[in-house]
């Protein structure tokens, strides 16, 4: 056995690492505008292959290869790398880009300072673009590019970005973030950076105007976001990138400083790492929920049982491509619902069973049909929801107490009464002969 | 003595006895062939199908029991009905109905018969008919004879006012109760008449099966105090009574108790306080004739007396302590809506919304009963001839189920027996008087008879030789009666009122024959017009339609069913189905799927909550969707062709309903238009038209007709060109007439967004451009 094992290990390693490293599939479809050429990328592109996706070329305006046939979405990913194209084909429709998510497939739209259908899309997922033709722009620090052309910080112990990336090179336009809670910020203006027009500083004094103003709004400053995930309901994530150039092989290997390279190779591997579901993918395996002291679940639950609720939660694995199970989750929380959540209780990892995650609570003192509600959505996290419904019952009739200390009054009453009447009738047969009219009076008291 | 007609007179006593019981049996048998018969209509009709609403319900647990035995019953926790918050059935059902059937579905399988369970609950009703003609028989014999029994079976057998709750399919509690009612009636008045505890405690007994089975059964608690009560009142305070109440009460209370679905309302509800009150009246009217045959004085006694006024007043004055304290639950709002029609309108507007609460409309007096309605006030006087326990007995039931059956339609049928045994008793007198072969003989003073063509004007008294009693001062009252069944009667009445007793009776055959025949024809109309209401009017099963093809064919519309079956074959196992309350057994029988409100309508703001979204616009409705799970909303709409009683007609109760919860925020002015009036045109009020029940009511009405002009046709308005939109909600089936539509609920947006920018981004409207919020605080 052992010996099959080692024999196997490294044939399921080998596979795997032929595998895509995706929980979801490693075809992918770029959408490549005619303009830019596909060697401009090669690092970035060349990366995804290394990973084992398979990736197929396609122009905006051609109409094959289909992006989604009978309704069935072709490719694991898209990505949508025409930020300038005005019209697509017509299968590439904002309506079309959305269901693909809703089909479970991951995009990664990179856009321009250009008004385009993809600019007007972004607006769906709550992300605010500047007018057209005002890509950010920054000053500081001190460079010879121009003035479009911004090293980012990335962000610091991130969950997503790895940590201790050198500066990322980026030119195109910022977003300012909707009030979504769905949308993920990766990466993240420079304080000093603001949105204007590219040609002149001008624009700047209207800026400040506007900022006095405060009505208008403002796009400048860190709460601008440069690169923005976003993790649909379908668990479905869609990446929205300001400017293209970021993945070109010339930022890649533009230095920062002397002798230090950007960190935009690193970066936008990450990036679709994460957009690829590849990085902090869970999922839910099995829930389970049977009463204290026993291991099978009943098919309904009496009120007030003492009741086990038990969620297997697992991570994918991209070296693997396992799925292994997790038990980094602290702040779980199961819900015990009918309409309104009856019990809220945290789920604690089970310690020394990894995976595991348990409570065990009294079952409220009400009927009614309840649910088991895990609902666990975090930024940048696969959101983790399981609904496992359960009827809660009354007891049973032989279920209630049956000799109640409260009652030991109406038991005495019953029992004398009882006793009563068989010496009265005791009485009556005896002493009919007697006296038959005392025995009548008796009768009527 | 005189004779009309001669009979024959060489047969012995036993061979006419024997003959006339082998009649009476065939007689029985016949009549209870015609009750089951005439109630087979539906199905010859349609199909073995159970019918309605309620019965849907009363067939699934039935089903339940057949297939899980009675402990499974018992416990039964329905969590498929008033989704989430489940209905406990063995607690809130009576369950005589459902375990009579399970009782025959056992008894006829171990006989290896395989019945259906179906085919069980679709033929309970008209078998139990049968019973009912029978109970119906010896509770009229008591009262009269045998042969005033058997019309009064006949009567009840075909009765229309008892048919429409007894049809083939018309599965429900009613069916078993009035058999139930008639027996108990029986075997009190039995009880009473014989004195015997026998009588009492099976009076009891089946007091007990009606308080399984019925509701209703609050009608027998009332109405024996009733009786017992008007008995002490009229001074005849019995032995006989004493035992008969004292053995019924002691053991039905005791009975009743144990049905869980009552469990201690028997002593702590208001309805059942007049039993416990005349029961303690009668242990203290006992011990007061028991000291008054025991104590000679007459100051003793009326010190008695006066006692017994205190102790009669220390009693109410303790009941309305108690009531006030709350150790007994006062009046329900039902029982007030008996006394007060307006009030259910006014305060509970879920019971008034039910047509079969409604006042009954006069019509249906004639409708339900015929001519039996006319005999009755004359059968009801006739009992004054007697007036012995039993008959008033009957006044007193006649009286306050006359009153009922005015105030709610579906009470004609407590009224209904009583019709029935009223009118047979007018009705075989009458019979009785006019083929009695005995002619009066000719007195001195003359009946002033000119020719033979006269007779109308004679005499139409009866003579006391049918039944040779005390029949002074009846005769008046009898003339009445006979009067309303002959044209002549009030000539009668007045010219009637010979001097001489000995002179009154009936000469000649001619008059005979002309009242019998009279007499016969109103029976033989009487049985056309029952034929035809029942085939026409009360064998519909309302879950199927029909209507006439213009060649006269009969054209079936099937919506419902095709529309219950699309759910059962089409969504989830536990899809929850929203729809008006009328429709939830029906959903919950026909496609076995979770409702939110059904007809058994115990918990007012779950229904009010359904209320509330139907009512509201779409966005307010949306979360209270989400919230109860709500998967699909089916709506009735019978604007294409015609069919009244749907949604749009009961609107206006799941207004008034919900209004009733939040006043704030639904009104029932907002829904008509400016001048008053209750329009879906073009002139209805916003609030009407942003309701969600218009919307999905009127959802591509109009593309249907092609870009004429839509018209509802049970409003008789015209319907906007432009119809209303759905954002939240999909449209998933419509039946073939569109009677039954039904809408799936939209899943939250996959992108966060209120499901109306979502429906407007897929439509390829541009959205507006929006601005990055402003950030004062970090411009400060």
């Amino acid at each position: 056995m052992r010996f099959l094992r080692t024999l196997l290990f490294p044939l399921v390693a080998l596979t795997s690492l032929a595998l895509a490293r995706s929980s979801t599939g490693d075809t992918v479809l770029v959408l490549l505008e005619p303009s830019l050429k596909k060697e401009n990328f090669s690092i970035f592109f060349g990366d995804l292959e290394k990973k084992g996706y398979k990736l197929t070329f396609r122009s905006p305006k051609d109409t094959t290869p289909e992006i989604i046939k009978d309704d069935v979405a072709q490719f694991a990913h898209v990505v949508v790398f025409a930020p300038e194209t005005k019209t697509f084909a017509g299968d590439i429709t904002p309506q079309t880009l959305v269901s693909l998510l809703s089909k479970k497939t991951n995009l990664l739209l990179a856009l321009s300072p250009k008004q385009t259908p993809l600019s007007s899309l972004a607006a769906e997922f709550t992300l605010i673009l500047p007018p057209p033709g005002t890509p950010l722009i920054s000053h500081f620090p001190k460079r010879d590019t121009p003035a479009t052309v911004v090293p980012v910080e990335p962000p610091r112990a991130h969950h997503i970005i790895s940590d201790g990336l050198a500066p990322v090179w980026f030119s195109g336009v910022p977003q300012a973030l909707g009030n979504s809670p769905m949308l993920v910020p990766l990466l993240q203006a420079p304080p000093q950076a603001f949105a204007s027009d590219a040609d002149s500083d001008s624009g700047a004094d209207a800026l400040v105007e506007a900022a006095e103003k405060s009505g208008e709004g403002l796009w400048a400053g860190s709460s601008l976001s440069l690169v923005t995930g976003f993790q649909a309901l379908s668990n479905a994530r869609a990446t929205w990138v300001g400017g293209i150039e970021i993945f070109s092989d010339e930022y890649i290997n533009k230095e920062i400083s002397k002798g230090v390279k950007s960190g935009n190779r690193q970066f936008v591997k990450d990036v679709a790492a994460w957009t690829f579901q590849e990085a902090n993918v869970l999922r839910i395996d099995t829930v389970e929920h049977h009463r204290v002291n026993e291991t099978l679940p009943r098919e309904t639950y009496t009120i007030n049982n003492q009741v086990t609720y038990t969620a297997y939660i697992s991570q994918y694995d991209p070296e693997l491509d396992l799925w292994e199970p997790y038990s980094g989750i602290n702040d779980l929380q199961l819900e015990f619902t009918m309409l309104d959540p009856h019990i809220r209780t945290s789920l604690p990892p089970v310690a020394g069973e990894p995976g595991k995650y348990s409570v065990s609570f009294r079952v409220p003192d009400r009927h009614g049909v309840f649910k088991f509600n895990v609902d666990y959505k975090r930024k940048g996290w696969s959101y983790l929801s399981s609904t496992t419904v359960v009827p809660i019952v009354p007891p049973r009739h032989d279920e209630y107490p049956r000799f109640l200390s409260a009652a030991w009054p109406y038991y005495a009453g019953a029992f004398s009464t009882s006793a009563a009447f068989l010496l009265f009738v005791a009485l009556w047969l005896a002493g009919d002969e007697r006296e038959p009219k005392k025995g009548k009076g008796s009768k009527a008291e | 003595m005189p004779l009309a007609y001669s009979l024959p007179s060489d047969l012995s006593p036993a061979t006419v006895t024997n003959t006339s019981s082998l009649l009476r049996i065939i007689a029985l048998a016949l009549i209870s062939g015609a009750a089951i018969a005439s109630r087979l209509f539906a199905v010859v009709n349609f199909e073995s199908i159970i019918h309605e609403f309620d019965p849907w319900f009363n067939y699934r647990a039935t089903k339940v029991l057949a297939e899980k035995g009675f402990y499974a019953f018992w416990n039964w926790f329905d969590h498929t009905a008033w989704y989430p918050l489940g209905r406990v059935v063995g607690g809130t059902i009576y369950p005589g109905l459902m375990a009579t059937s399970g009782v025959i579905y056992n008894v006829l399988h171990a006989l290896n018969l395989p019945v259906d369970i179906r085919n069980i609950c679709v033929l309970l009703a008209p078998g139990f008919s049968a019973l009912t003609a029978w109970s119906t028989y010896m509770f009229t014999k008591e009262l009269k004879d045998e042969s005033a029994g058997l019309l009064a079976a006949a009567f009840i057998g075909i009765a229309p006012g008892y048919i429409s709750r007894s049809v083939a399919g018309s599965y429900d509690n009613e069916a078993i109760a009035i058999f139930l009612l008639m027996f108990t009636f029986y075997s009190w008045i039995k009880a009473l008449k014989t004195g015997s505890a026998f009588f009492g405690t099976l009076t009891a007994l089946f007091y007990f099966y009606m308080v399984a089975a019925w509701g209703g059964y609050a009608f027998i608690t009332n109405m024996i105090p009733l009786h017992a009560l008007t008995l002490i009142l009229m001074g005849r305070f019995s032995s006989r009574l004493y035992v008969a109440y004292s053995s019924w009460y002691a053991i039905g209370t005791l009975a009743s108790m144990q049905v869980p679905f009552v469990g201690f309302q028997p002593v702590r509800t208001s309805e059942h306080m007049a039993a416990l009150g005349v029961f303690g009246l009668l242990q203290i009217v006992a011990f007061a004739e028991l000291v008054r045959a025991h104590v000679s004085s007459r100051q003793f006694q009326s010190i008695l007396f006066g006692s017994v006024i205190v102790i009669g007043v220390l009693g109410v004055l303790a009941f309305a302590g108690l009531t006030y304290k709350g150790w007994i639950a006062p009046w329900t709002g039902r029982f007030y809506s008996l006394w007060d029609t307006g009030y259910a309108k006014k305060y509970i507007p879920i019971i008034a919304s039910v047509s079969e609460h409604q006042p009954t409309a006069w019509p249906s007096f004639f409708m339900d009963l015929q001519f039996l309605i006319f005999l009755f006030p004359a059968g009801v006087i006739l009992c004054f001839r007697e007036l012995r326990d039993e008959h008033v007995f009957v006044i007193i039931y006649a009286v306050v189920a006359s009153y009922f059956a005015g105030v709610m339609v579906r009470l004609m049928l407590t009224l209904t027996p009583v019709v029935c045994v009223a009118a047979a008793v007018a009705f075989s007198s009458l019979l009785d008087t006019y083929i009695d072969p005995v002619e009066p003989e000719v007195s001195e003073v003359a009946v002033p008879v000119t020719g033979g063509d006269s007779s109308a004007a004679s005499p139409a008294t009866v003579d006391g030789a049918v039944s040779s009693k005390k029949a002074k001062k009846a005769a008046a009252a009898v003339a009445d009666a006979s009067s309303t069944g002959i044209a002549s009667g009030i000539v009668a009445a007045i010219g009637g009122q010979s001097k001489s007793p000995k002179a009154r009776g009936i000469f000649g055959l001619d008059t005979r024959f002309l009242i019998v025949v009279n007499a016969l024809g109103m029976l033989l109309f009487f049985v056309l017009h029952c034929t035809y209401v029942t085939s026409s009017a009360y064998s519909s099963p309302s879950v199927v339609l029909a209507s006439q093809n213009p060649d006269g064919s009969q054209h079936i519309i099937d919506d419902f069913r095709e529309a219950y079956y699309w759910l059962r074959q089409n969504t989830p196992q536990d899809a929850v189905v929203m729809s008006w309350w009328d429709y939830g057994y029906q959903i919950a029988g026909m496609a076995d799927r979770p409702t939110l409100v059904d007809n058994n309508t115990w918990n007012n703001t779950h229904i009010a909550t359904v209320g509330k979204a139907m009512s509201s616009p779409e966005e307010v409705a949306y979360p209270i969707l989400r919230k109860h799970d709500v998967d699909y909303v089916l709506i009735i709409f019978g604007g294409l062709i015609g069919y009244s009683g749907d949604d749009i007609n009961k609107f206006l109760w799941m207004v008034r309903i919900a209004q009733g919860v939040w006043p704030d925020e639904i009104q029932e002015p907002n829904y008509f238009t400016p001048k008053g009036e209750y329009r879906i045109d073009d002139a209805a009020s916003p609030t009407m038209k942003n309701s969600l029940m218009y919307k999905m009511s009127y959802y591509r009405f109009a593309e249907l007709f092609g870009g004429s002009q839509a018209v509802d046709r049970v409003r008789g308005q015209q319907v906007p060109k432009t119809g209303p939109t759905l954002d939240y909600l999909d449209e998933a089936f419509t039946s073939e007439n569109w009677i039954v539509r039904i809408y799936q609920v939209k899943k939250e947006d996959l992108l966060g967004r209120d499901l109306k920018t979502a429906n407007a981004f897929a439509n390829g409207k541009k959205r507006k451009k929006s601005k990055p919020l402003a950030r004062r605080k970090a411009l400060a």
